[in-house]
């Protein structure tokens, strides 16, 4: 406990304290200026966008990887992690090489917030992934089968049988990503960039403001973020709960 | 080494678990505490062992108070009921154990066993794997061996420390129905050798008392009777016990063993008029069911002998007479 | 059958964009003007410096969040006692908290100018922020939950069984922890290990706020990469950043290694 005060609670207490020192009308005006609530913005909007295509495609790889045979699949399956154990900076490069100015295929994203939507698609991928194969894996395919018997067709299934049992983990997966992507740095930084009201993120801004000595607008923001990440955490894992209360 | 439980009672939240149990068990012996699940008989049995301790009374083993002493000090081998095998060790390592740490206590863990000392607990690892028929699966790893080798393997570890008192805890209720016969009459062969104080905890009467000296039934948490095989069968001390260690009809509105009810083709004294609805043959036994004059429902016992004697037919009126008086008091 | 073939094509597609092709891009690139090339951009002494203050970073952080993961993860799951299911709930912060805020809080605590207690740091001769040990305490938050979180689970799977058992045969607390308990979570722990290193490796944002960013001093490899891509050095960049890509394909095989093994206990 004092181990993870002098590492990670009292640092986070002196934020929340700090953020305040100027008074709540301070912290009001420190989060509301306009450039804050840009970033604060464009981090919510990007982060739900890829939550959402994530929380798609994140189901559609992890079926496929549980339910399809194909040569490679075991190589593919561990690749997932690479978001994982990539460094972000490296990430963010890596986006750079294909989408980049360099562009071997012509496409070029970077400093844009396609690139913000991009790069925080690439680090959260696993998340949903993740969350969904331990489930499909144990789901009883007997229940398919039962539901094929009674004269349902596959989308049907698909629509009835197995995404509700899979829901739960989507939203826990989703949950995490979303956590991760609003606060999201290392890899935006050489694809996205730092440009404000266009595809400064809230991390962005709140590392300018520390580069500038701007402490209070800076915890500000970090406490907004701080609270969104929680608050987003609790209702995810509420929604999660729901989802599952039928096993209950 | 005896074991005295004094007034013993035990709470899980609102739970109660033992109320206010007292128990002797005597030096050498085989007892076995039987009952329902959730009746207290497995947390008697932790109780002894040192793993739950007891809101109030004493438990003293060998003459010596070990109410407040913990486990690691009882000297007591507990056989879990799925074994509780260490996963990582070889069969020998697990068996060997309770005498290597013995050898190397908590400051010397990381020193390096004395090479005299290392025979000597291979030697007596040896002659354990041989007591329980393992001979040969030395070094294997707990998860390649079936359930039955695993249970002899547990028993084996817990006697090595030789342990003062052996506590299993339902030591054959996760096993095959051949496999728990088979190791009833070797756990009582192997007490007839070894002689170590020994109670265990089984909800099967049968098997109670097929291996039991001393049977101890507890329900709700207090114990119901004391006694051996034969007593309990024939003299329960009450309705719980009578039902729970054999089969029980009724008669009269009396519960009564069904194989104690004689089957009458002419009316008497005392008898009841029954109709006979169903014979059952099943081998030896032959099962008669039954509706009394009163439109109750019952069923008798007989044997096959008897039965083809009286030539009993489905529609056939009988009269139905206690034999022998073994009722409840 | 045709739906099947559509959606592993979709699968593999949206993997390939995303990961497969960019990863491999990013091998190109570094190899693009020659091995030599790269070679030597990743053997200055600024990259040596850089990588070795990487290698500083996981050799502190990682055995001091293995131990601390471990001991929590034990209290959480085998103790009762008031505020465990706060620390069960403290412990994931680290998740939830963006690096940079991390790293803004390390500052307003430890900051020299800033901070409640960099004053008294400073008196003692001591500088955290903008050095090493801070740069080290930023590493150690990102990557404190991920012992735990391993460790967890398998420690309620083993349940306390086998521990009772190690008990009645007369092992004590010490005897039955490194004897029983730890051979039986090993996996779980040394998967929770490879993750923290991993972390510990790849930080990039709290190091950032709290490093300073004084090449040769305080750049780690990850700042080290930035750095030379900011300058327009792209090669130095891509090399560095295959190192560390490589580093994270052992990570990921060792993952591989022990997750069966895991799964098979």
């Amino acid at each position: 406990m004092a181990y993870l005060s002098i590492v990670a609670l009292i640092p986070l207490a002196a934020v929340l304290f700090r953020s305040f020192e100027n008074g709540a009308d301070g912290f009001w005006n420190a989060v509301s200026s306009p450039e804050a609530v840009a970033a604060l913005k464009l981090t919510l909007i990007a982060s739900l966008i890829v939550v959402i295509v994530n929380g798609v495609f994140g189901t559609l790889i992890a079926w496929v990887l549980v339910r399809d045979e194909f040569p490679g699949r075991s190589v593919v399956n561990s690749l997932i992690d690479l978001p994982f154990a990539l460094p972000t900076i490296v990430a963010g490069l890596t986006l750079l090489a294909l989408y980049g100015p360099d562009s071997p295929v012509g496409i070029n994203v970077a400093y844009t917030r396609v690139a913000v939507v991009m790069a925080l698609l690439f680090v959260t991928l696993p998340f949903v992934v993740r969350a969904v194969q331990p489930v499909l894996l144990e789901l009883d395919r007997e229940m398919e089968q039962a539901a094929e018997s009674l004269g349902a067709g596959r989308a049907t299934v698909f629509r009835r049988i197995v995404l509700p049992n899979l829901t739960p983990a989507i939203i826990a997966g989703g949950g995490l990503a979303f956590a991760r992507a609003i606060g999201e740095f290392g890899s935006l930084v050489l694809i996205a960039g730092n440009l404000p009201f266009k595809t400064q993120a809230a991390s962005f801004f709140i590392f300018s403001q520390v580069e500038s000595d701007n402490i209070v607008a800076a915890a500000a923001v970090s406490v907004v973020l701080l609270a969104a990440a929680l608050v987003l955490l609790l209702i995810f894992g509420w929604l999660s709960k729901r989802a599952l209360r039928h096993e209950e | 080494m005896s074991i005295v439980i004094d007034s013993v009672s035990k709470h899980f939240g609102d739970f109660t678990a033992l109320d206010d149990v007292s128990l002797d068990v005597r030096d050498g012996s085989l007892t076995a505490l039987l009952g329902p699940s959730g009746g207290g008989k497995s947390t008697l049995l932790r109780v002894i062992a040192g793993l739950e301790t007891p809101d109030s009374g004493s438990v003293s083993i060998a003459g010596e108070d070990a109410t407040e002493k913990p486990p690691q000090r009882r000297n007591v081998g507990f056989v879990f009921q799925h074994y509780a095998a260490f996963k990582h060790m070889t069969v020998a390592k697990n068996v060997a154990f309770g005498l290597t740490i013995r050898k190397r206590p908590g400051w010397r863990m990381l020193a390096r066993t004395a090479r005299s000392e290392v025979e000597e607990i291979e030697a007596r690892v040896d002659e354990l794997l041989k007591l329980v028929h393992l001979d040969g699966f030395a070094h294997r790893y707990p998860s390649q061996l079936s359930g039955g080798q695993r249970q002899r393997m547990a028993l084996a570890r817990a006697l090595a420390v030789q342990p003062r008192v052996l506590l299993l805890d339902e030591p054959f209720g996760a096993l095959d129905a051949t496999v728990r016969k088979e190791l009833r009459a070797w756990l009582r062969r192997l007490h007839d050798e070894v002689h170590v104080t020994t109670v265990f905890v089984t909800h099967d009467q049968e098997e109670a008392m097929e291996v039991a000296e001393q049977i101890v039934v507890l329900n709700n948490g207090k114990i119901e009777q004391v006694g051996s095989p034969q007593e309990l069968y024939e003299q329960p001390a009450n309705e719980f016990v009578m039902g729970f260690v054999g089969p029980i009809s009724e008669l009269s509105g009396r519960s009564i063993r069904p194989h104690d009810v004689d089957i009458l083709l002419e009316p008497h004294d005392g008898a009841q008029e029954a109709m006979i609805d169903r014979v059952l043959h099943l081998g030896f036994e032959v099962r008669v069911e039954l509706t009394l004059g009163d439109g109750e429902k019952t069923w008798v016992q007989t044997t096959k002998g008897q039965a083809d004697e009286l030539e009993l037919t489905e529609g056939e009126i009988v009269w139905l007479r206690p034999n022998g008086a073994r009722v409840p008091a | 059958m045709r739906s099947k073939y559509l959606l592993r094509f979709l699968a593999l597609g949206y993997l390939a964009l995303l990961l497969g092709i960019p990863v491999a891009l990013v091998f190109w690139n570094a190899f693009q003007d020659g091995i030599g090339a790269a070679w030597a951009a990743v053997t200055t002494p600024e990259a040596q410096h850089a990588f070795y203050l990487t290698f500083v970073m996981v050799i502190v952080a990682v055995p001091l969040n293995t131990i601390f993961g471990v001991l929590a993860a034990l209290a959480i799951v085998r103790q009762r006692f008031r505020g465990r299911a706060l620390l069960n709930a403290l412990v994931d912060l680290p998740f939830a908290v963006s690096p940079v805020v991390v790293g803004l809080a390390l500052l307003l605590v430890y900051g020299r100018r800033d901070g409640w207690l960099g004053q008294w740091f400073a008196d003692q001769g001591v500088q955290i922020i903008f050095s090493t040990p801070g740069m080290i305490l930023a590493t150690m938050f990102v990557s404190l939950p991920f012992v735990v979180r391993e460790t967890i689970p398998v420690l309620r799977e083993i349940g306390t069984e086998q521990e009772q058992a190690a008990a009645t045969l007369g092992a004590g607390p010490f005897q039955t922890f490194f004897r029983v308990t730890l051979p039986a979570i090993r996996w779980g722990v040394a998967y929770g290990v490879v993750l923290t290193t991993a972390r510990a490796l790849g930080e990039f944002g709290a190091v950032s706020v709290v490093s300073g960013k004084l090449s040769g001093q305080t750049e780690t490899a990850t700042l080290y990469v930035e750095n030379r891509f900011q300058r327009f050095d792209e090669t130095g960049a891509y090399a560095a950043a295959v190192v560390l890509a490589l580093l994270a394909l052992v990570t990921l095989l060792a993952m591989n290694v022990i997750k069966p093994k895991e799964a098979q206990a």
